[in-house]
């Protein structure tokens, strides 16, 4: 009898484990635009680690700073110099959970609407955003998109052309492929 | 006669300076982008330099961060990002932790299982250091 339960126990476990799943990917893709009426200033990132829980909607994103590339050469280093300080400061990463990954059926594909909680570090400043994005289930692998704003002065990040020639509000675009 | 001789030149010098930062702005800095061919490259095995972001990343990236580094190591993966840029993955001795590296498009896609040099921009330590920009090197140096 004793064995019996143990024996239930542990199937239950190893079941309940292999009902969770991974999605992962090391591409994903964020971009950054802090576009001005005067001037635009727009990098994109493709070497994005994120990694997420399909049961709890459980969400990370980390992101090299460096990693961003501009058009434009000087703006990169601008970037990564004056403003993201990315020697100092070489990462930023998402923290967070889908909050109604519920609504979400991973077995079947289709186009779900999400919104995502957590708390993002830019610079060495953690504050807490919620945001709507799309989760897109295609033979049976997802991908999320999203678009949001984030002021940049909240941030602690400084320099002498926001609000002028930088806007005070970057817009972040997400766009990730899991495996 | 003196003062307009000089403020001609005046307008010259500031007319030619002014051109000059626009153009180094927004047109040189435009088509001229880092290349790291043009770059010696620090030489590192894919082991090691997992193993010294691993030890203490804060000094991996004082030695490394930003600079171009040519990495050995045996390809263990092989892939195209979502901007269609090729991805190949050198092993370590942790399975968990690699160098993955995105290469510059014109490069040929390496094979499974080989030792090849990869040389690229460190752009620091995640799961995996990863490099950036980066080239396939075919002679040892």
């Amino acid at each position: 009898m004793k064995k019996l339960v143990v024996f239930c126990f542990v199937t239950s476990i190893f079941f309940s484990l292999q009902a969770q799943k991974i999605y992962a990917t090391k591409t994903g893709q964020v971009s950054f635009n802090a576009s001005s009426p005067i001037e635009k200033i727009a990098g994109v990132n493709n070497q994005v680690d994120s990694k997420m829980v399909d049961k709890s909607g459980q969400i990370v994103f980390s992101i090299l700073i460096k990693s961003f590339k501009f058009e434009n050469q000087l703006m990169e280093d601008h970037f990564n110099e004056n403003y993201l300080e990315s020697t100092k400061f070489p990462k930023a990463d998402f923290k967070g959970f889908i909050t109604n990954i519920s609504t979400v059926d991973f077995t079947k594909d289709g186009k779900y609407p999400i919104t995502v909680e957590g708390t993002l570090t830019i610079h060495g400043v953690s504050q807490k955003v919620s945001t709507q994005g799309t989760l897109v289930m295609s033979k049976g692998k997802p991908a999320i998109s999203g678009v949001f704003k984030i002021k940049i002065k909240e941030y602690g990040v400084t320099g002498l052309y926001i609000g002028d020639k930088i806007a005070n509000e970057a817009e972040i675009t997400i766009d990730c492929k899991y495996e | 006669m003196m003062k307009k001789k000089i403020l001609l030149a005046t307008i010259l010098f500031l007319l030619i300076s002014g051109t000059s930062v626009w153009y180094y702005v927004f047109v040189y800095s435009k088509n001229h982008h880092r290349e790291v061919a043009n770059e010696k490259g620090i030489a590192v095995a894919a082991r090691e330099i997992v193993k010294e972001f691993q030890l203490n990343e804060k000094v991996a990236n004082e030695k490394y961060l930003n600079k171009a580094v040519v990495v050995a190591g045996e390809v263990s993966d092989v892939k195209t990002d979502q901007a269609g840029q090729t991805t190949v993955t050198l092993k370590s001795d942790d399975a968990f932790s690699n160098v993955f590296c995105t290469l510059k498009s014109g490069n040929s896609k390496p094979e499974l299982g080989k030792t090849i040099r990869v040389k690229g921009i460190c752009n620091g330590f995640l799961s995996d250091v990863v490099l950036n920009e980066a080239i396939l090197e075919n002679n040892p140096q």
